[in-house]
Order: C-alpha cells, then sequence, then structure tokens
C-alpha cells in the first residue's frame, strides 16, 4: 500500500491524523508527515483517513 | 476579559453584544482594515484570513462554546446533552468519538442519497412552482433542510414537521431566554432522544448499513462507543443539521436574487451547482463566526492572549479580506481560497459532505425551475451576526 497526500489542496485540518494516527502526523513545525508505505495492518485506518479528509487530499494506491 | 481590553487599548473595539450589530458592517471593514483582530464585550475577534486558517488550528485552542449552559447557569437534559457531544469535547475523547462517528458520515454513504435529495427538491418545487410565488424559508429551505436529516436517518419525509418543530424548541436554548425556555427545551430534548432511541433500536433488530446503522456497528464495541455516546451523536447530527441548511440555502437565495446573471448562469450551467454552494458560503456563511478559548495564555502576532479569552473566529469578514480576495465580488466561476463556512481543524463540520451534496442538488434544480426570483415582500432576518439567516422569505418568479 502507497499512500500520497496532494499538498496543494490539504488544509491542515488534522482529521486524517485523528482518523489514523499510526499513519499521519503533524510535525512539530506544523507540517503534516505521513508513512509512504505502511503495513497492510493499516489499510483500514488509511482508508478511514482517505474518507473522513474533508479536502480529499488522500490517495492510496 | 478585562485584561485584554487593558492591555490592548491600541485595538479597535467591536460591539457585538449590540443587537444592531452586523457582522458586514463598515465598522468591521474598518477594524480588519487597522488591524489582525479586535476588542468585543466577550473577548477578541479575528478579522484576517491568514490568522482564521491558523488559529481555527491552534494547539492551545479548544471550541468555545462548551461552557453555554453553565454561563447561563442552567442544567437539565439539554445542557447534559450539550456539554457531552462531539462539539463540546477535545483531545483523545473527541478523537475518539469522531473516529466512531466518521463512518455513518462518509462520502460513499452519502453518495447514495444524492438521488433522494433530487426528489425531496423536485417534490417540494412542484408543490409551489405554479403559483409563481413561495414563502422560500416555509415552503423550500425548511422542509427540505428537514427532509434531508428524514433521508439520512430513514425516517419518512412525512415526519418532517414534528422534526423540525422539537429542533427549534430544542434551539431555544442557544438564545439568550435559555432560562425562561428550560421547560419547552428539555421537553423537546426528551422528544428528540426518545426518537433516537426509538432508530436505534430497529436498527439492533434488523441491521442495516445506511447512517444510524453504522453507528449502531460502532456501539458493538462499547468501550469505543458506549449507548449514551451513541444517542448523543444521533441527536447532534438532527440538531446540527436542520438549521444550520435551512438559513444557508436562504442565504444563497438572497445572493441569486441580488445577482440574476449569476443566477442564469446556473441555470444555463448546473455544472457549476458545486462551485456556488461554495462561493455563498465564502460570502454569506450562516456560521458568520466560530468560537475558541484559549486553555493557556499564549503569545500570537506579539499579542499575549490570556488563558480563558474567547476568540471569535470572524469567517463572514475573513472571506472578503483584500490580501487573499482581490476581487471579492460574487462570482461563481471565480477560482478562490477555501472559506470557513464549515469551520477548520479538528472541529471541522462532520456533515459536510451531506450539507454540499444537497446544497448542490438545491441550487441546480431550483435554478432551473425558478426564473428570475425577486424578493416579494419583507424578508425577516435573524440578527446578521452569530448563526444568521432568513426565517422568512416571500418571492416571486416565473416558473419554467
Ligand atoms: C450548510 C450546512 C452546515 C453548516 C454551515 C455547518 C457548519 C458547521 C461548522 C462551522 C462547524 C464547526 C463549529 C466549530 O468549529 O465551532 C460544524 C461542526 C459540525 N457539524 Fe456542521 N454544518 C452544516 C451542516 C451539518 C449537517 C447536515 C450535519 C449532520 C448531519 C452537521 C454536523 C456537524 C457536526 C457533528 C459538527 C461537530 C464536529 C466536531 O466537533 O468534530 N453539520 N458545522
Ligand atoms: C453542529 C451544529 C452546530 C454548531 C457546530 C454550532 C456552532 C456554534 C458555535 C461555535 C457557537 C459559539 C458562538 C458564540 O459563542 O457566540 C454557537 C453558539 C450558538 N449557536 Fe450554534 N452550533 C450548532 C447548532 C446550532 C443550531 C442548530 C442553532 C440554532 C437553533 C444554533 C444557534 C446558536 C446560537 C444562537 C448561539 C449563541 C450562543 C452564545 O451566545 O454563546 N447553533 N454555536
Ligand atoms: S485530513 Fe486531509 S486536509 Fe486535513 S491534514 Fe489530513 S490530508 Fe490534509
Amino acid at each position: 500500500m502507497k499512500i500520497d497526500v496532494d499538498l496543494t489542496i490539504c488544509l491542515l485540518h488534522g482529521q486524517c491524523v485523528i482518523a489514523a494516527p499510526e499513519v499521519f502526523s503533524f510535525a512539530d513545525d506544523g507540517s503534516l508527515v505521513w508513512v509512504t508505505d505502511p503495513d497492510e495492518g493499516l489499510r483500514a485506518d488509511a482508508e478511514a483517513a482517505a474518507d473522513a479528509c474533508p479536502e480529499q487530499a488522500i490517495i492510496i494506491s | 476579559m478585562m485584561q485584554v481590553a487593558d492591555s490592548f487599548e491600541t485595538l479597535p473595539f467591536l460591539d457585538v453584544a449590540d443587537p444592531n450589530f452586523s457582522i458586514r458592517s463598515q465598522a468591521v471593514l474598518n477594524a480588519r482594515d487597522e488591524s489582525w483582530c479586535a476588542k468585543t464585550p466577550y473577548g477578541l475577534a479575528v478579522l484576517r484570513y491568514d490568522d482564521v486558517l491558523k488559529l481555527l488550528r491552534h494547539p492551545t485552542l479548544r471550541q468555545g462554546s462548551y461552557r453555554w449552559p453553565t454561563h447561563v447557569g442552567v442544567t437539565g437534559l439539554f445542557a447534559r446533552w450539550w456539554e457531552n457531544m462531539l462539539l463540546s469535547q477535545e483531545g483523545e475523547n473527541h478523537a475518539r468519538l469522531r473516529r466512531m462517528a466518521n463512518p455513518a458520515f462518509s462520502p460513499k454513504l452519502i453518495k447514495d442519497l444524492r438521488p433522494k435529495f433530487e426528489i425531496l427538491a423536485n417534490r417540494l418545487i412542484d408543490g409551489f412552482a405554479a403559483k409563481g410565488e413561495c414563502d422560500f424559508i416555509a415552503e423550500f429551505t425548511e422542509p427540505y433542510a428537514t427532509g434531508v436529516i428524514c433521508d439520512l436517518l430513514g425516517l419518512p419525509f412525512e415526519k418532517w414537521r414534528e422534526l423540525a418543530d422539537i429542533a427549534g424548541d430544542m434551539g431555544l436554548a442557544l438564545g439568550v431566554t435559555y432560562k425562561q425556555d428550560l421547560a419547552t427545551v428539555d421537553a423537546a430534548t426528551q422528544k428528540i432522544f426518545d426518537y433516537a432511541e426509538e432508530l436505534v433500536a430497529l436498527r439492533r433488530a434488523e441491521p442495516s448499513d445506511d447512517f444510524i446503522g453504522t453507528l449502531v456497528k460502532a456501539n458493538e464495541d462499547k468501550s469505543k462507543l458506549n449507548d449514551q455516546e451513541l444517542l448523543d451523536m444521533i441527536v447532534l447530527a438532527i440538531f446540527g443539521g436542520i438549521d444550520t441548511t435551512r438559513n444557508q440555502l436562504g442565504l444563497a437565495m438572497d445572493m441569486f436574487i441580488r445577482h440574476p446573471d449569476q443566477w442564469a448562469l446556473l441555470a444555463e450551467k448546473p455544472e457549476l451547482a458545486r462551485a456556488a454552494v461554495e462561493e455563498v458560503m465564502r460570502v454569506r456563511p450562516t456560521i458568520t463566526w466560530v468560537t475558541r478559548e484559549a486553555t493557556e495564555t499564549f503569545t500570537y502576532n506579539d499579542l499575549e492572549i490570556p488563558k480563558g479569552t474567547t476568540l471569535h473566529l470572524f469567517s463572514q469578514a475573513a472571506c472578503s479580506d483584500p490580501t487573499v480576495f482581490p476581487n471579492p465580488e460574487f462570482d461563481i466561476t471565480a477560482e478562490r481560497n477555501p472559506h470557513f463556512g464549515f469551520g477548520g481543524g479538528a472541529h471541522h463540520c462532520l456533515g459536510h459532505f451531506i450539507a454540499r451534496g444537497d446544497m448542490t442538488e438545491a441550487l441546480k434544480l431550483l435554478a432551473q425551475r425558478l426564473k428570475n426570483p425577486r424578493f416579494n415582500g419583507d424578508v425577516s432576518w435573524l440578527p446578521d451576526s452569530g448563526n444568521t439567516g432568513a426565517i422568512k422569505m416571500p418571492i416571486a418568479f416565473d416558473p419554467a
């Protein structure tokens, strides 16, 4: 599984961090960081994050 | 709060407590030119785009209206619900509740509802189209907003009047007369909880993958979403979804009546309906500000903001900020920065896929069926601040 975030439309709501804290987090400078190729076991969480993202900025492949 | 006023003599002042205060007044624009923020009788007002954007996501701020019942000195059923529901929660508890609720509000689930929105909108328009006139609130936005919630909950449309009345009575809790209205408010709250319990019992007996069914599934693990939290969430969807949508659609009609060329354009190009929703919410949001409260003393833009200060983030003023919107005129074809009509950050509106979906359908069909809409009598308005909108809007039009 590969995870991409379109940072041109991401608005840093952090809904992905709420939905999948093991995949997404905020760095100290406030920018969004994420695991780009997480374990298959995190798929359900990652998909929940992609669904919940208000800007629909998360792409899972 | 006096502390803020005292230490910031130089800030402009906005009297948001004055019943005649308007969020769209020249005073607000002048204050925004002068400074990024103003003093108010209840704390600060944040006026510019970049600051609203940042402060909506600021880790030192929490949602600001959780204390409302305590503030007016009221306890009871509504107060218990208000203080415990998602919007009033923060941190890990908020995150847990939001994770549990997310699947019920997902865009996939909402897609199935789109055809129902279309049927509902056409049915309501059929009811008044031949007359060439209507009260746009009583005959369209209110039954539509409530009917959408009926669709979401799996209730027949005929229930809409009852649901709207209950939500209206509950809404009295958010006004200054909450204390006097307590008996009415709590009776309505009891009714809405009875409804929610009935819906849950039905889905427990017959599992489904609709909105309530999805929440009931989340409730199977009680440590993640207990029975009370399940009911609280359903009540929030009912209460939070009706007046907001009713008001926002009324404000849309107000904008389009003032910009007939844009209405004609929308009728001609229905694919612009989605962008029209965004542009209406930028220039005329129903929730004109959201509140936040400082959980610690912190410094922002060189201003020391004491713990406990309330910040009103003025979505309305921010979204005509000339540094970000050099051509702020209403234009449904313009490429714009995002608006704050659904808030932002951790509390970003959970119902926005629903609201965007239903308002897009509604505007698309209205523009096609109601030509040349115009005011046809006096419009009655809620105050032009806080949560605003029309409560009566007589219009005339040429049926298509
Ligand atoms: C045009 C219609 C709507 C508007 C303008 C709107 C606006 C908002 C805003 C501004 C907030 C954030 C408040 C804050 O941060 O203090 C919010 C939160 C929320 N909205 Fe909406 N809303 C609308 C429709 C709906 C609908 C239809 C539902 C449910 C079916 C809904 C459910 C919620 C919930 C549950 C929250 C709380 C989220 C949280 O605290 O995590 N809203 N809404
Ligand atoms: C999920 C739905 C809702 C959200 C997110 C929401 C958001 C908010 C917020 C952020 C405030 C604080 C503003 C302030 O302190 O001045 C507030 C207060 C208020 N809301 Fe709502 N609200 C919701 C539902 C409603 C509904 C349905 C109504 C109308 C019946 C309403 C009417 C009011 C009023 C009159 C206040 C002012 C209370 C005060 O002065 O503190 N709200 N709401
Ligand atoms: S939820 Fe979406 S918009 Fe928000 S931070 Fe995550 S990716 Fe960005």
